[in-house]
């Protein structure tokens, strides 16, 4: 894109970020919000107010208190188009429901620099948020991990 | 339910994926990153003009796949890479198959291959998944 790829972020400012704690906070999944997603998949809605579990994306980011944004920033990334995604991985351990209120953390768990032989530079950030229901029995636990690409695509 | 090493789990078939539902989860996702709803700045990534479809959205396939085999909820874990990109327009077959059958604290589980297939040796999504069995 237009924008100019920013200096390479000092290493010690990508480690140093282990450990951050977003705040947390409670999480509703409404009705309308269940659908919305669930018509997104192509799925029909699933049985007795289960969520359809494509909402362990974005449940956990924004029950957090944080955003996809704030989560690129933290990490310096170049721009939105410089994030790549490794992996996504969703324990499931209880079916979420709609309109049950769970509380939600995350925190940053890695961030390490890694220098491949051939291609970019990138920061490889890891992310592990849980879900717990309200008599505090984890519903689930996601871990995202991405990459930070650095400087221009070849 | 019966489930054997090397059994083949019905495929579940995104006829297209379509942009307009990517605009809805880039909302509900709070997702800021245009190659999501913008054509425009995908073409200038080199996509040509067709948005990138998010991430979890792929991934969505393959629970409705596991989900239409062993039922709402089977699933306990799902582990999933993106080696490719899900462009609107693609079509799109979710497909897995059984690697394990274990038992374990009286539930029985089988471990999956899971994978997008989008045609002869291209799969842009591919992981592992572990269902709960229906009794």
């Amino acid at each position: 894109m237009a924008s100019q790829p920013r200096p390479l972020p000092p290493e010690a400012e990508i480690r140093a970020i282990v450990g951050h704690r977003f705040p947390g906070g409670p999480y509703t999944v409404a009705h309308w919000e269940n659908f919305l997603l669930t018509e997104c998949t192509g799925a029909d809605i699933l049985p007795d107010g289960m969520v359809h579990p494509v909402v362990l994306f974005h449940m956990p980011i924004l029950g957090s208190r944080t955003t996809i944004g704030e989560m690129f920033a933290l990490g310096q990334a170049d721009s939105d188009y410089s994030i790549g995604i490794e992996s996504y991985d969703w324990e499931m351990f209880e079916p979420l429901r709609e309109a049950v209120t769970y509380a939600v953390g995350g925190k940053v768990v890695a961030a390490d620099r890694v220098t491949p032989p051939q291609g970019r530079v990138y920061d490889r950030i890891q992310f592990q948020f849980e879900v717990a229901q309200p008599d505090g029995v984890l519903a689930a636990r996601t871990t995202i991990t991405w990459h930070y690409n650095r400087g221009a695509r070849s | 339910m019966k489930a054997a090493v090397g059994d083949e789990i019905p495929a579940w078939l995104m006829e297209s994926v379509r942009p307009e539902r990517m605009r809805t989860m880039a909302a509900i996702l709070r997702d800021p990153n245009p190659v999501h709803w913008d054509r425009n700045a995908c073409d200038a990534l080199g996509f040509g003009k067709r948005t990138i479809n998010q991430g979890p959205l792929g991934l969505s396939y393959m629970v409705n796949m596991l989900h239409a085999w062993a039922g709402a909820g089977c699933i306990t874990r799902l582990y999933m890479t993106f080696p490719k990109v899900v462009l609107d327009g693609d079509r799109i077959t979710a497909r897995g198959e059984v690697t394990a059958v274990r038992e374990e604290g009286g539930r029985r589980y089988a471990d999956c291959r899971v994978w997008l297939d989008r045609g002869p040796d291209d799969h842009p999504l591919q992981g592992t998944a572990t269902i709960r069995l229906p009794d």
